[in-house]
């Protein structure tokens, strides 16, 4: 199994790779501009358009290649809010504990009763979608989890003997959070990275899908919605519609891949803490 | 013990809503309209709102009273929902333990692999997929909606309905199995790993008694707090298999509301599945209180 996560993983970074080399190249890689008008609509895939055009006549492949960018962004940035905020919390929460825990984890369990998908559907609408408004949403509205298994790390951790010796010889909290407590709940933090990342990147195509995508920017989750309201599925319209699909579930796979392969790895050390 | 483990819990319940309320009321005094108690304080307005909200009002979205259209679309909605909810409880649970036990054998590491391909495609694209598969190409389903059109003539059936919410429901479990089966196989993996399993083992008691008499009594504890939690991601994933289905509960309704920019819809569509989670929460917490006897002799940390 250990043998078979490592094949799992370069595959998974690997395709990683390509998707973000794609985003960044994406302007050099799209044969056409995607918002211009290039052919006739709907045209099947054919030598001129690699994957047809839609109904306004945009090529649809210049388009999956520029809505790269969106879904990653978001994935990341959203991601690194996240778990920058559950990482303070729960490293806070989890170190000093008593009443300053007690707060914390009583402000995590509310904020995790929030309803965050439709609250994210309305504030992201209010405050007008954009990638930023959609990154510093889902940051603010999912660092919940992360929090949680944290503070039950730096638990268990902040009793062992080598804190209280670090502390015997005078460092300051900051300093142990920053210098001790953290590196050792690096790995774990990394996983969650990961799985947040799948998370914010499915979030940003759903968002798009049900129109709350930026309206400057090509994403993914918009091309899903378009097809989808304009008849492409309904018509059977293959090229319009599967392109974004597969391009998500792909990325989404690869991503996932890669945080099972690192949950594996510190496995033996942290297994009981991943619930 | 008991008692104040609930009083403590129906407070966070009613700190929940407070708080969402307050989002709600944020977001809905900036959008122009009338409002009642514009020429009062925001914290007056804030308690008006409040009292509106408790009373029923939910506010007008072109002219039909909020509270009502969201009623009348929740009963369609639990119609997925709680058959969703309930079958990918039992196949999660069941295949978590089952594979949670059996850690490490060649089967669990496939099983995990299909759930996590499972868990990685988008709610919309197993709907999609499902209806080009079974509606479309094998025909052993409707294409969508609620219920056929010789409804018109013959009435409302029951078969008719389960007939068409059929493929919802499986795609929505579908969606949600991973979940479920997660937790319960990391439940498992860390109640084996604890010494009284050991000292059962060690006491020479039977493989089959430690599972069921040791394991999966301990094990099942954690996902009765985990329910609320799957309901909050059903709930998100049911907005988009309703909108692929054409099914005409809340999921859909969202999407019209987004669609037409209604805020006082959302604003409601915000509130009742807040209260949808906090009940699902509450009920899991009697339900613990009610199975661990550590929160009656008030012992356990929790």
């Amino acid at each position: 199994m250990y043998k078979y996560r490592k094949i799992g993983l370069v595959i998974g970074i690997s395709v990683l790779a390509a998707f973000v080399l794609i985003a960044i190249f994406s302007p050099v890689l799209a044969p056409y501009d995607p918002y211009k008008i290039t052919g006739a609509p709907l045209e099947k895939p054919n030598r001129n358009h690699l994957l047809g055009t839609n109904n306004m006549g945009q090529d649809i492949f210049s388009r999956l290649v520029c809505g790269t960018r969106a879904t990653l962004i978001v994935g990341f940035g959203g991601a690194l809010l996240m778990v920058l905020i559950g990482t303070c919390v729960g490293i806070i929460s989890g170190y000093y504990g008593g009443k300053i825990d007690e707060l914390l984890t009583r402000a995590v369990d509310v904020v995790m009763a929030l309803p965050m998908f439709p609250l994210l559907i309305m504030l992201a609408m209010f405050l007008k979608p954009s990638i930023l408004t959609l990154i510093f949403l889902m940051g603010i509205l999912g660092w919940t989890g992360c929090a949680r298994i944290i503070r039950s790390q730096v638990l268990l951790f902040s009793e062992s003997n080598f804190i209280s010796g670090v502390k015997a010889i005078g460092a300051s909290d900051i300093y142990i959070m920053v210098k001790h407590v953290f590196p050792n709940i690096l790995p774990l933090v990394l996983v969650k990275f990961v799985f947040a990342t799948q998370d914010c990147m499915l979030m940003e195509v759903g968002l798009g899908f049900l129109g709350l995508g930026d309206p400057f920017m090509i994403d993914w989750g918009q091309m899903i919605n378009r097809a989808y309201i304009k008849g492409g599925f309904a018509l059977g319209l293959w090229w319009w519609l599967l392109p974004p699909g597969v391009s998500i579930a792909f990325l989404s796979l690869a991503v996932a891949s890669v945080g099972h392969s690192f949950e594996n790895e510190i496995n033996p050390r942290l297994r009981r803490m991943i619930l | 013990m008991r008692a104040e483990y609930l009083i403590k819990r129906v407070f966070y319940s009613v700190l929940v809503f407070f708080i969402t309320v307050g989002i709600t009321f944020a977001v809905l005094r900036q959008i122009p309209r009338s409002y009642p108690g514009l020429d009062k304080s925001v914290i007056a307005q804030y308690f008006v709102y409040i009292y509106n909200v408790l009373q029923g009002d939910w506010g007008y979205s072109q002219g039909v009273p909020v509270l009502g259209l969201i009623w009348e679309k929740l009963y369609w909605s639990l119609i997925i929902l709680v058959p969703a909810i309930s079958l990918s409880l039992l196949i999660g649970i069941l295949v978590g333990a089952h594979f949670g036990w059996k850690r490490g054998s060649k089967m669990d590491a496939s099983v995990l692999n299909v759930m996590m391909f499972t868990r990685a495609i988008p709610p919309y694209w197993w709907a999609i997929m499902f209806i080009l598969i079974f509606s479309f190409h094998l025909d052993l389903f409707p294409l969508g909606g609620y219920m056929s059109i010789s409804a018109l003539d013959r009435g409302i059936s029951y078969s008719d309905i389960l007939y068409h919410s059929a493929l919802p429901i499986i795609t929505l479990t579908v969606y949600s199995i991973p979940g479920t089966y997660y937790l319960m196989r990391n439940s498992m993996l860390l109640t084996v790993g604890e010494d009284y399993i050991l000292t059962a083992r060690a006491k020479g008691l039977s493989e089959k008694y430690v599972l069921f008499k040791h394991v999966l009594k301990n094990a099942m504890l954690p996902m009765v707090t985990m329910i609320p939690l799957e309901c909050a991601y059903l709930i998100a994933g049911n907005i988009f298999i309703e909108i692929i289905f054409s099914w005409p509960g809340i999921g859909l309704l969202t999407f019209d509301a987004i669609a037409a920019k209604d805020f006082s819809l959302l604003q409601g569509i915000v509130l009742i599945d807040a209260l949808l989670i906090i009940i699902a929460n509450f009920s899991a917490d009697l339900f613990y209180s009610h199975i661990d006897p550590r929160i009656k002799v008030g012992g356990g940390n929790v």
